[in-house]
């Protein structure tokens, strides 16, 4: 009989995932238990047309009315429903005498999503931060028309870096701090409600052949919703770095990662266990206490990992790159659920987590909480740079849309269990093999 | 009378040498002498059918991998809106629509000796719009610089490895993808027998077979290496035939010829007077001279961007855990 290892994918539990690819389209995914657990493409929006390549996205994920903001090449960044795709207003990143968005990219994005209730306006936040350090914080109102225009409410630019390119930044948890970094460009975490710098990294010391790597990060995430202060970052030479804000400037933990750059880090709910994705499609997990590797992800990824989403409930991470695929993974057991072929390089990832099993939840008109005061204060746009090669870590509030009764989480919790079982053994002799072959492959050429 | 079943026993469950050998060399002619039954039926079959005027019984089709290759859902489908935008909007779109005419520069690596520097003849008389340029001690990035600030639209490297070329390096320029392939079975011209010569008319290209989306973008690579206006008065042509992940590359020259079929003589006498049968009896088939190198590539990885080995990240690596199957392939 014909020689084949075939690796049964289970089903994934119900769940919407949003990808954001290179020629502007949005693909909306979902999983339903009840048809299988396999994930299919159910919705495409946006037009063909690869100068709309989105660079970087970020949901708002909330029962009522999710939004999504979109960063695209054009300096364009729309803000659509998350629910239907419209688009409720679009806003120009570029200013008149700044340089063009083609030439400064948006590299992340971040809508806000405000604490306080205000029956009376619409309006969101956006941060955006752009290649050459221009962050800037705008409220938006959006007015009840049809035609979904859009009056620019207070807005602040600054400039976060002198020289070099930024490549990554990340909002955390509490909506008050924001990490910068890039090629050239130390982490440095602002505080949004002042816009001040409030710490910068400082970098390792040369090492013992005195050999002294310029800085290059390509990704960072905050360790943990509640606390700002550690930082977890990842560079182009292959190391991913732990910071901590109140201890030292330099890194409290800095280790290696196989040998391309860390294009994607994402944190995991429980505060320490962080999800590392690189330039040739490895995916491994870290415990930050200690450094330790907790296990990789073996699913024959051959493309470089752009972005990586953690659910908010379900112990599920989604991660898209450039081998065009989006693929779903158990976190217990590092087990692929399943893998959608979506045909375009892949630059984000989100999850929209109010997915109900049923039906779609319809988008209700009730007001959108927005703080608009705070929001006005603070503009800095954090755009996530999705198809610049930096490392994404979870899209922000990725949030996946699902109501999972508690039932099916436990049957699908069953489940994995037993699958996962016998793949232990084989896939710890994979990762052995896979990672031997990698040495080789990169002395040939 | 005791009924003797009859029991298969295996020849290798037979401990003593001589009478396993014995038992293995009777099996072996049995299934033989079946074998040589079974074809000679069919021959007679087949024969007896033509007589008959009826149809043949249908030929059965050998099983082979290719026939039994995995499902693979990256193939390329024919109605696909995607792959058309994709497909203008990547990095050979430009090449392709005759926005720029290709202008190749092929190097080595830093040492060079023996078939090497053949191989890199016989190549540029392969490619038309070709250019040597020695190594010296550059870096690639630097080449890649120098190469677009003089527009050339690709960069080959081929890089030698004891004495043999046996790795091909082709970066799409200005940032346009690096493909990185091992080669082998490398067949220099002169080494052909009856070899032709190829002149300098631009050659038609012949790509097999690159049916998957990563196949499609390493045939628009390959694609973008020659001019997109072959010469068909050259009767030149290129061919790079994807079989199992392995590409084939032949190079020919051919003439059309029109060939009697065979008939009996009679027959043939006839079809000398009357003109209406002569062109039943015609074909038109393609004589092919090889001319130029042999060789086959197999793709390692594919990058994207120009070539970085530290920082690069990959649109394609193989990695051997994606080996599970005989029967799958990525081109």
């Amino acid at each position: 009989m014909p020689r084949t290892t075939t690796l049964e994918c289970p089903g994934c539990p119900s769940l919407r995932a949003l990808t954001f690819d290179a020629l502007g389209l949005i693909k909306v995914i979902e999983a339903k238990v009840s048809q299988g657990g396999a994930p299919r493409v159910v919705e495409r929006w946006g037009e063909l047309d690869s100068s709309k390549c989105v660079l970087a996205a970020s949901i708002n994920d909330r029962k009522d009315d999710p939004l999504l903001a979109v960063a695209r090449k054009t300096g364009m960044i729309e803000v659509l429903s998350a629910i239907n795709g419209d688009i409720r207003f679009t806003v120009s990143n570029a200013n008149e005498d700044g340089p063009r968005p083609e030439d400064d990219a948006v590299v992340g994005l971040h809508l806000f999503a405000g604490q306080k209730l205000e029956l009376t306006s619409r309006s969101c936040t956006l941060l955006t931060c752009t290649t050459k350090g221009n962050t800037s914080m705008r409220s938006i109102e959006v007015t009840d028309s049809p035609a979904g225009s859009a009056s620019i409410g207070s807005s602040n630019t600054w400039s976060v870096c002198s020289s070099g390119n930024i490549l990554c930044s990340k909002v955390d948890g509490s909506e008050k701090y924001a990490i910068f970094g890039g090629k050239g460009v130390e982490m440095n975490m602002w505080d949004l409600d002042n816009c001040t710098k409030i710490w910068a990294a400082k970098s390792p010391p040369k090492n013992s052949l005195d050999i002294f790597t310029p800085t290059w990060f390509t990704s960072s995430t905050f360790l943990s919703k509640d606390d700002h202060r550690k930082i977890v970052a990842g560079t182009n030479s292959h190391q991913v770095r732990l910071y901590d804000i109140s201890a030292q400037r330099r890194p409290v933990i800095s280790f290696d990662f196989r040998e391309t750059p860390i294009k994607s880090v994402t944190e995991d709910l429980d505060g320490y266990t962080v999800y590392v994705g690189n330039g040739s499609g490895d995916l491994a997990s870290f415990d930050m206490r200690t450094g330790k590797l907790l296990g990789c992800f073996l699913g024959k990824c051959s493309g470089s990992i752009r972005s990586i989403a953690r659910h908010p409930e379900l112990p599920v991470i989604a991660s898209c790159g450039l081998d065009s695929y989006l693929r779903l993974w158990d976190i217990k057991t590092r087990q692929l659920l399943s893998a959608v072929f979506l045909k375009q390089h892949l630059t984000n990832v989100v999850f929209d987590s109010n997915f109900a099993d049923e039906e779609v939840k319809p988008s209700v008109t009730a007001d959108l909480p927005l703080n608009a005061e705070k929001i006005a204060n603070e503009t800095e746009i954090r755009e996530e740079e999705e198809t610049l090669p930096v490392k994404r870590k979870k899209a922000s509030k990725g949030d996946e849309r699902r109501k999972k009764k508690k039932a099916t989480k436990e049957n699908e919790g069953n489940k994995v269990k037993e699958a996962s079982k016998e793949n232990e053994g084989s896939k710890k002799l994979k990762s052995k093999k896979s990672e031997r072959s990698k040495c080789e492959i990169h002395d040939e050429s | 009378m005791m009924q003797k079943e009859e029991k298969e026993i295996l020849p290798s469950t037979i401990k003593n040498k001589e009478k396993r050998s014995e038992v293995h060399a009777k099996l072996k002619h049995q299934k033989k002498l079946e074998k040589r039954k079974k074809a000679k039926a069919r021959d007679a079959a087949e024969k007896r059918a033509l007589e008959l005027g009826e149809e043949p019984p249908p030929k059965m089709v050998p099983r082979t991998i290719e026939n039994t290759r995995e499902f693979d859902e990256t193939v390329c489908k024919p109605d696909d809106e995607e792959l058309f935008a994709g497909n203008d909007a990547d990095e050979f779109g430009a090449i392709l629509k005759r926005e720029r005419t290709p202008k190749v520069l092929i190097t080595t690596c830093r040492f060079n000796s023996s078939r090497g520097p053949a191989f890199i003849s016989e190549l540029l008389s392969v490619i038309p719009n070709a250019h040597y340029y020695k190594r010296g001690t550059y870096d690639l990035k630097k080449i890649v610089e120098y190469a677009n600030n003089k527009d050339f639209t690709s960069l080959i490297v081929v890089h030698t490895n004891r004495r043999e070329p046996d790795a091909l390096l082709i970066i799409g320029l200005p940032e346009g993808p690096t493909a990185h392939f091992k080669l082998s079975k490398l067949v220099l011209r002169k080494d052909i027998k009856n070899h032709g010569n190829p002149t300098n008319h631009k050659p038609e290209l012949v790509l097999n077979n690159f049916t998957t989306r990563l196949g499609h973008r390493i045939g628009r690579l390959i694609q973008s290496l020659f001019p997109q206006d072959p010469n068909f008065r050259g009767r030149r042509v290129v061919t790079f035939h994807n079989q199992r992940d392995f590409i084939f590359f032949r190079h020919h020259r051919y003439i059309f010829d029109r060939k009697e079929s065979k008939q009996t003589d009679s027959k043939g006498k006839e079809a000398e007077d009357a003109k209406g049968e002569k062109a039943s009896q015609e074909r038109v088939i393609a004589r092919l001279q090889e001319c130029g190198p042999r060789f086959t590539l197999k793709l390692t990885s594919l990058q994207h961007g120009t070539f970085d080995s530290k920082g690069g990240e990959f649109e394609w690596v193989h990695k051997p855990e994606m080996d599970t199957s005989r029967r799958r392939f990525f081109l």
